[in-house]
């Protein structure tokens, strides 16, 4: 039983080595079994998801992710992919500048990416050229800046947009207590605090 | 003015009539939103059994007396609320459920959701909790009904009283407003 549950990563490996021979430019590391992440510039993201596709049986697009680096200016994709035959996962995460957050749609290799390239559109405002269909999705009339991004204040933004209530008592009490003290009844045992039990 | 020996506190005996049997059939339009709808379903089954109460549901809103707002209203589903409320028929009545429908609750920084339910649509009762039990709910529903017999529950003339009020509340997290005008 010990033996099933300590895997060897010979699969992964095999299969990173060999990514790594015919993309010298890309990074690419096994995380834990089955998932392997490659990390490589972004001009080269649309040939090698097609490769990933028709060489490694990766068909299945899982969803395309976006990670906000603030400090570094830069936004981050990651297309996160399954191969059936492979049983592996594999990030391929690329990063495009901050100041202009353009990228290349890529729904002709998959359609249904273009869902996702609307939603990375609504939340982070990232352009993806040959998309045409990125308007409204989730949000309706919306007006403000793309609400995922890190230096968008959702505090300030829902204080300023949406009233709270003034009167509104901001201490936390014990319900419990307040209603038996009200109905006269005696509190339960299991309802007490552990330190009055 | 002329006064009825029947009539009681000022009240007409048929709206006490009235009252009385509206009270005891609050149909709910089943509409769920957020989380809250999940506590709907033991509610009205057997264990809880809310049907004992008149409580029940119904598949539209012109055949609803009782709008059950069950958890956080984004300002797009608040849009749907709204729609659905004015189409109801009068009398209607309008339940908070859950702390998000008083204060947010949870989504208290939520740059979609609106806070306090009050400033855009009548509330007759809120029910407190996250999620409150099936207890709690028909403890709301118990207090509705005594508001319901004491000619209290009129949530629904202060809306048609205050039209313009709640219309500009509503607007102002509405941006885009292209929905029907209904007539009382």
């Amino acid at each position: 039983m010990m033996n099933d549950t300590i895997k060897d990563l010979k699969t992964e490996q095999a299969f990173a080595n060999q990514i790594q021979k015919t993309f010298k430019t890309a990074r690419v590391r096994v995380v834990r079994e089955k998932r392997v992440e490659v990390i490589m510039s972004a001009d080269m993201i649309p040939p090698y998801l097609t490769h990933a596709k028709n060489q490694h049986d990766f068909e299945h697009l899982t969803h395309i992710s976006c990670v906000d680096w603030l400090e570094e200016g830069h936004f981050e994709l990651v297309y996160i992919l399954w191969s059936y035959s492979m049983n592996i996962q594999l990030l391929v995460k690329c990063r495009i500048p901050r100041h202009e957050p353009e990228f290349i749609s890529i729904h002709k290799i998959w359609d249904h990416a273009e869902t996702y390239e609307r939603e990375i559109h609504e939340m982070y405002g990232i352009t993806f050229a040959g998309n045409d269909n990125l308007g409204e999705f989730l949000l309706e009339d919306w007006d403000g800046p793309p609400p995922m991004r890190r230096d968008f204040d959702t505090v300030k933004y829902s204080q300023e947009n949406f009233k709270d209530r003034m009167d509104a008592r901001q201490d936390a009490q014990n319900v419990r207590e307040t209603i038996t003290k009200r109905s006269g009844e005696e509190m339960p045992d299991f309802a007490k605090p552990y330190s009055l039990r | 003015m002329d006064i009825n020996i029947n009539d009681k506190d000022g009240r007409k005996i048929v709206d006490i009539i009235q009252s009385y049997a509206s009270k005891h059939s609050l149909w709910v339009l089943a509409y769920g939103t957020g989380c809250g709808a999940i506590e709907i379903p033991p509610t009205m089954t057997s264990r809880y059994d809310a049907e004992r109460f008149g409580i029940t549901g119904r598949p539209t809103p012109r055949m609803a007396d009782v709008l059950l707002i069950t958890g956080y209203l984004a300002t797009k589903t608040l849009k749907r609320v709204i729609r659905s409320y004015e189409q109801m028929q009068s009398p209607k009545y309008v339940i908070g459920f859950g702390s998000c429908t008083i204060n947010g609750g949870m989504y208290w920084d939520s740059y979609n959701t609106i806070k306090s339910l009050d400033h855009y649509l009548p509330v007759d009762v809120y029910i407190n909790g996250c999620m409150p039990r099936p207890e709690a709910v028909i403890s709301g529903f118990v207090k509705l009904q005594e508001m319901i017999s004491n000619g209290e529950a009129k949530g629904w003339e202060k809306y048609r009283d205050n039209i313009d009020l709640y219309r500009s509340q509503q607007k102002e997290v509405i941006k885009n407003w292209q929905m029907p005008d209904y007539n009382w």
